[in-house]
């Protein structure tokens, strides 16, 4: 299974890269391959590439602020939840992700 | 059902919630850019004013400019968020006319919202394939703009300077103890989610009211940079009571909390919600109440340390942060356990309560 996201939050410090490492660690931790843009406060970085994307199962977002370029992503699956909620459950996202796959 | 009762009820809040942690996003530099040059030049000139000749004033000027800016990007984004870029310009200019009119910050939300509405309201015509350009290049600036801009001219902004007017004149009316529940209220607010929606209300609130009500800002400065200052403390006294990757954010946390980044004691609090949440809201109450108590005046829309220049009754300002910040470091250190190496990986695997649903975009 792969898996794309984008992380962002108000301040963009803090959260925005907590949720993407949380993402990446479950997912290494799963043999999944997961790749994560983060749009912080230094703008974006590890922009998803076309490739990335079309070849994602999932797209996880987060719904703090707005994400910006969410059109890369029509036709997808996407779930959308705060980054509170991806640092503290992302092994259990994974998990529920992966069943439904 | 019950989900999606759930749901109904937030259905206009998440969104509001989400476009103005968007636009406070993007704010936030101009606060920084303007606020703490414009400290700065007031600091080297060591008059009590602003300078306004020679060099000094020069650097003064480019430190306005950032405050100038500041509420009119808070509306453009606002209304960026809305309704993505055509948003953007009737949302700079309506919330540019407010700050003219004196509407003040409640002026720069509205008209930022104005704008963002009109504009979404304007992508419903739909024209013909070939007239396409037509509504990016001149309806959505021009229409969003006159209407926006319109009703902040000619009906709102009028009873929305007085609101303000009458907002001003009340909180500065407050004497002493009167400020009790506002110092609280606010500094709860900002030691409750470190950085994240609450705070940003509270800070933003002070913030845009600096020049009128620089009280504001000495008690909230202080409070902003509580929790990462008395977590950072609490590392060093508490040393057992912390994972060895604890004590080296510590560290981090005790400068972020000098130049005014509550988001340092973010870490801690989810690393130990239970008791770190309720020691930064108390902690940061505690120093926002001693900052108004101390009469401390924070000329710049910042906090932490890092404005000490700015601030009139530094003394003040400094014991309102050692406070916060103690209280902060002594009710973690007496409520968390001595820390035990667990093995994560275990029980985190088989946590599986979690729903979402999947959308198709």
């Amino acid at each position: 299974m792969k898996i794309v996201g984008v992380t962002s939050c108000p301040s963009g410090v803090a959260h925005t890269y907590m949720a993407a490492e949380a993402l990446q660690k479950a997912g290494k931790d799963k043999g999944i391959e997961v790749h994560i843009e983060t749009q912080g406060a230094s703008g974006a970085d590890d922009t998803l590439t076309k490739d990335q994307i079309s070849a994602a199962d999932f797209v996880v977002l987060t719904n703090d602020t707005s994400i910006r370029g969410t059109d890369r992503f029509k036709g997808k699956k996407v779930v959308q939840m705060s980054a509170t909620k991806i640092i503290e459950k992302a092994d259990a996202l994974m998990n529920k992700l992966e069943k439904m796959a | 059902m019950a989900e999606n009762a759930k749901k109904k009820k937030t259905s206009w809040w998440a969104p509001a919630q989400r476009h103005l942690m968007t636009a406070t996003g993007y704010m936030i530099p101009f606060v920084v850019a303007g606020g703490i040059i414009f400290a700065l030049s007031v600091m080297i000139s060591g008059q009590p004013s602003a300078p306004t000749t020679g060099w000094l004033g020069k650097l003064n000027s480019i430190g306005a400019a950032g405050l100038a800016l500041f509420i009119p990007a808070l509306g453009g984004y606002l209304a960026f968020s809305m309704a993505d870029r055509p948003g953007l310009a009737p949302g700079f200019i309506t919330a540019y006319l407010a700050v003219q009119i004196h509407a003040g910050f409640l002026g720069g939300i509205l008209g930022g919202i104005l704008a963002g509405y009109a504009v979404n309201l304007l992508k419903k015509i739909k024209l013909p394939a070939n007239f396409r350009t037509l509504s990016s290049i001149f309806i959505y600036p021009l229409g969003g703009t006159l209407i926006a801009g319109g009703l902040m001219v000619f009906v709102l902004g009028g009873p929305i300077a007085e609101i303000m007017k009458a907002l001003t004149n009340f909180l500065n009316g407050l004497h002493g103890a009167a400020k009790a529940p506002l110092g609280v209220l606010l500094g709860a607010m900002v030691g409750v989610d470190m950085g994240g929606p609450i705070n940003k209300v509270a800070y933003t609130f002070a913030q845009t009211q600096v020049n009128t009500l620089p009280f504001l800002m000495g008690g909230v400065g202080a409070a902003g940079a509580t929790p990462p200052i008395g977590l950072g403390i609490a590392t060093l006294i508490f040393r057992n009571k912390f994972s060895s990757e604890e004590r080296d954010a510590g560290i981090a946390a005790l400068v972020m909390g000098t130049m005014g980044i509550t988001e340092g004691a973010i870490p801690f609090a989810t690393a130990d919600p239970i008791r770190v949440i309720p020691a930064n809201t108390i902690g940061a109450a505690v120093a926002c109440l001693s900052g108004f108590m101390f009469g401390c005046l924070n000329h710049a829309p910042w906090g932490g340390l890092i404005v000490l220049p700015v601030v009139d009754h530094r003394l003040g300002y400094i014991a309102a942060v050692a406070m916060g910040a103690i209280v902060v470091a002594v009710i973690v250190g007496v409520t968390k356990k001595k820390y035990v190496a667990e093995d994560h990986t275990e029980n985190s695997d088989d946590d599986d309560d979690i729903d979402f649903d999947v959308q198709n975009f």
